[in-house]
């Protein structure tokens, strides 16, 4: 096992980062936290392709080195705050702590949207996302198993201070790894998910803070695992990195 | 703001004008209780001192409105829950329950909320003591590696919870994010020679109380409010042993109580003590002389006594098992002389005779003085064993012998004792459990060793038994039951059938 | 290229040299959107750059808050006076806010086309100038579209400044601001 971990890590650092794979999903018509008309509508999600694993510290070294315009030294800081990439060792080169196989953190919105263009890609919107995360190793759609629930809930509780780990999880249904379990991830429309900064007034019509419908009614308020996503989505701004936010691209 | 939530503060500020106004009419019975806008902030801008847990932050010994400006930093880290089990709790400053803030009416408040880098969650604040949205959650909500700022004025008096209400709020509660913030009446409170700050909480973990390890939050025990812990401060032995509270007799305490929840009421008490002021709920009516007093989820209460003698005071729920199977206990030590005129401790220990003393025990004594004399007769048995008979076997075999059916077999004209007469010693001394067949009729009880019982005794008692009813008739001698006594191993079980 | 661009601009508006220099590294105009204003000519977001203004986002078909949205603009105009300040919405909604129906709204609304440009861009875009805003919205499935709203002082550079999210009435602070950054400019 060591030895194919060794030999994966030096294929990768040596060699030009190969093709990131994506797998296709189908979409279709399912129950998101955030109904589509802002009470209880199912959501369709149009096929789409999403890439398999989160972007690693390996890729996204390559990615600053053939963009210099998004090197932690040079970036404007309007695209990312003064803590973009600060657990590498400097603008061009990994640390010791920050392996070449660990997902990629400490990455702005506009970084990453910058990355996936880079590879002819975009990222995913919140639906895609929590269309594909609702999958287990065998289901479509897991979300009602408190299981389930409560293995993503593990993870909020374990402190950052752990060592972080290496991409390659357990595939879900869809042949897609490591939305549970590794590090938040960014969404096209993370400021779409129009959460009150209260959560506790979801259903405050407050109209003149959200033009008419008030802020979002968050359905199925006792999936707290998803909840918890939607709630750090929307504490962020776009130009924010935190030291547990990735991302992945979709197509 | 906008003007809705405008309103909302405008509104809620016209609220307590009202309520307040109604107050002032009653200006006799309450203290010094009044509208809390002193107008605009005085002086330099003071930077909180504030205190970790048990101690309480000093005084503000002001007697004018200030600007204050607060700096608290939630992080979140694995610490012990209990021996050999830890937990990953989220913090404010650190510590569970969170510092303690210490302001005063009228103060204007700078609120600084920072997240951690290292954190993974969001998080914000509700203090109980901001009138505003939220109570300052709305304008809190802080990513991690951020911080927020905010600003209130501190209308009314009294000793407020503050927690974390980020989405799940429970599940934020549950992990430790609550604390004390105590808003001084204008005039300060009394002095004390010592304050000190203790909150409830409860906890839920997916493994059993004092399971080892690492233990993660468990949602649905939380859901079904059946916690594994329920502590104070945040930790079982946070404030026993080493840790325990201390105070010297003769001085006054004033506990400040907080429960953060996130479900159980508490029912304070200090076992040993007695509260001589309660101010209940943290309002500003003092109630004296209490034992037990409730405090709410989300709520706190300031209590105060003086001590008087030395020794160690449990300070507990009384729903008592959360004290002493999920570890809601914390002690004060109070050190000092003893003070024999208010508690003297144990003056006594002398024998009870119980339920045979009765006025008629004259026939046990005699044979008793007759048995040391060495001159007992089978009569002198058979008058003490039933006297001994009627304290403790009438109550199952009846006065009479009788039994009762189905239930205690008879011991009148019994098969069982003509059989083998000596067979009750065993029964007295072991016990007799499972089926046993008494005159043709089946009996499956349990009757325990009669280990209340000295040699002496089981030796008359059997006397009269056997010589009453139509049974065999006999003797039994003390000297036979010690030998037995000494060969004794495991109760009787019935002899298969 | 866009310096010479920016160069006439400022020759042309009387603005000072400060415009040669590089853009600030917190400039909002980083941004490379294309915009198309009410009467269709088509711009790029960084030749705002040359004087404070204000700026904010909306969509013509919004029912409730956007008709107050520029409402408040208005009335922050009238608090000014008689400094001048130019205001530059910009509509959520591409699809439906062509050029045309950004025109009607500005005759509707007796907008004054002196200080006052509608614009559009495509949806992608709309999402990066919302986001470096901090303006949240989301397009419900019956056309509707859920937004917050937030009014944004930028200095001749692109800066953000001040911002409110008071809507119906003037805030007062942010007007102050507003004065503050037209008076140093």
């Amino acid at each position: 096992m060591r030895a194919l971990v060794i030999s994966v890590a030096l294929a990768l650092s040596s060699a030009a980062v190969h093709a990131a794979e994506y797998v296709n999903i189908d979409g279709g018509t399912f129950a998101s936290v955030l109904p589509a008309d802002a009470v209880a509508a199912n959501v369709t999600v149009a096929p789409f392709r999403l890439r398999t694993e989160p972007v690693t510290n390996a890729e996204f070294l390559d990615f600053v080195i053939t963009h210099p315009q998004w090197r932690r030294d040079r970036v404007a800081r309007v695209f990312a705050e003064a803590r973009y990439l600060a657990q590498w060792q400097d603008a061009t080169a990994l640390a010791a702590e920050t392996a070449p196989t660990q997902p990629v953190v400490q990455v702005s919105w506009f970084a990453a949207r910058a990355y996936c263009a880079s590879e002819g890609a975009r990222l995913p919107t919140w639906n895609e996302w929590e269309f594909a995360a609702a999958a287990d190793a065998t289901r479509a759609d897991a979300r009602g198993d408190p299981a389930w629930r409560e293995s993503i809930l593990s993870w909020y509780a374990k402190p950052s201070s752990a060592a972080a780990a290496n991409i390659g999880g357990a595939a879900n249904v869809y042949g897609v790894r490591d939305l549970h379990g590794l590090a938040w991830e960014w969404v096209e429309d993370f400021n779409a998910l129009l959460v009150a900064a209260d959560s506790r007034d979801q259903n405050d019509p407050d109209r003149l803070k959200f033009c008419g419908a008030g802020a979002l009614n968050l359905r199925d308020l006792d999936n707290y695992a998803v909840l918890m996503r939607v709630a750090m989505l929307s504490s962020l701004k776009a130009a924010d990195t935190t030291s547990n936010l990735g991302f992945r691209c979709a197509k | 703001m906008n003007t809705m939530l405008r309103a909302c503060a405008v509104a809620s500020l016209l609220f307590s004008t009202v309520a307040l106004g109604a107050a002032d009419a009653d200006r006799s019975s309450s203290s010094s209780y009044v509208r809390g806008d002193f107008g605009p902030p005085r002086g330099e801008p003071i930077h909180a001192v504030l205190a970790d847990p048990p101690m309480v932050a000093a005084p503000t010994g002001r007697n004018y409105p200030a600007k204050v400006i607060v700096e608290l930093e939630v992080i979140e880290k694995e610490m012990p829950i209990s021996e050999g089990v830890t937990y990953t709790f989220w913090t404010f400053g650190g510590t569970v329950p969170g510092k303690f803030i210490r302001v005063r009416q009228g103060d204007t408040v700078e609120f600084h909320l920072k997240n951690n880098p290292n954190n993974k969650m969001p998080h914000n604040i509700d203090l109980h003591g901001v009138t505003g949205p939220g109570g300052g959650a709305a304008s809190s909500f802080t990513a991690p590696g951020h911080e927020s700022q905010f600003t209130f004025k501190a209308l009314n008096q009294g000793i407020y919870v503050y927690h974390c209400a980020t989405a799940p709020v429970g599940m934020h509660v549950a992990n430790g994010m609550y604390g004390l913030i105590l808003i001084e009446p204008p005039e300060g409170l009394e002095p004390v020679d010592h304050e000190y700050y203790v909150m409830q909480g409860d906890f839920y973990t997916t493994g059993k109380y004092r399971e080892k390890g690492m233990q993660p939050f468990d949602m649905e025990k939380a859901i079904d409010e059946k916690p594994t812990y329920v502590l104070f401060n945040g930790a079982e032995g946070a404030l026993t042993g080493d840790k325990a509270l201390l105070a010297k007799t003769n001085e006054t305490v004033r506990l400040f109580v907080g429960n953060g929840g996130p479900n159980l009421v508490s029912s304070f008490h200090v076992i040993g003590e007695i509260f001589d002021r309660v101010q209940q709920e943290g309002g500003t009516r003092v109630q004296e002389n209490v034992q037990t007093t409730l405090i709410p989820s989300g709520g706190a209460a300031i209590v105060e006594f003086h001590t008087e003698v030395p020794g160690s005071y449990v300070l507990v729920d009384h729903s008592i098992f959360r004290a002493f199977n999920k570890g809601a206990l914390a002690i004060l030590k109070v050190d000092g002389p003893q003070d024999k005129s208010i508690y003297s401790g144990k003056e006594v220990d002398s024998v009870y005779l119980g339920d045979r003393s009765e006025p008629n025990l004259a026939a046990v004594s005699k044979a008793t003085k007759a048995a040391s004399a060495g001159n007992l007769t089978k009569d002198d048995q058979i008058k003490a064993g039933q006297q001994l008979f009627t304290g403790t076997c009438s109550v199952c075999h009846q006065a009479t012998g009788q039994g009762l059916p189905g239930v205690f077999p008879p011991l009148a004209k019994s098969d069982l004792i003509a059989a083998d007469p000596k067979r009750p010693i065993s029964i007295l001394l072991k016990g007799l459990t499972g089926k046993v067949t008494v005159n043709g009729k089946e009996y499956n009880s349990v009757m325990p060793p009669m280990n209340q019982l000295n040699d002496d005794e089981i030796a008359n008692i059997i006397t009269y038994v056997l010589n009453s009813w139509d049974n065999p008739g006999g003797r039994i001698s003390a000297a036979e039951v010690a030998k037995a006594r000494a060969e004794q191993a495991a109760p009787a079980k019935a002899p298969e059938h | 290229m866009n310096v010479v661009r920016v160069l006439l601009f400022a020759l042309l508006t009387g603005a000072l040299p400060t415009l040669a220099a590089e853009l600030p590294g917190d400039s909002i105009y980083q941004l490379p959107i294309k915009l198309t204003d009410e009467k269709g000519k088509n711009f790029q977001f960084a030749e705002r750059r040359g004087k404070p203004q204000l700026i904010s986002m909306f969509y013509t078909s919004c029912p409730y808050v956007c008709p107050l949205i520029i409402d408040t603009l208005k009335k922050t105009q009238r608090a000014l006076a008689p400094a001048k300040v130019a205001v530059l919405l910009v509509s959520f909604d591409p699809e439906r806010d062509t050029p045309q129906r950004l025109q009607q709204v500005f005759v509707e609304r007796k907008l004054d086309a002196a200080s006052w440009t509608l614009a559009r861009t495509d949806a992608n875009d709309v999402r990066q100038l919302a986001a470096v805003l901090d303006v949240q919205y989301r397009a419900l499935a019956n056309g509707d579209i859920n937004h917050s709203a937030a009014l944004v002082l930028l200095d001749g550079d692109g800066r953000i400044v001040a911002r409110t999210d008071k809507i119906g009435e003037v805030d007062a602070d942010f007007v102050a601001a507003v004065r503050s950054t037209l008076h140093t400019e």
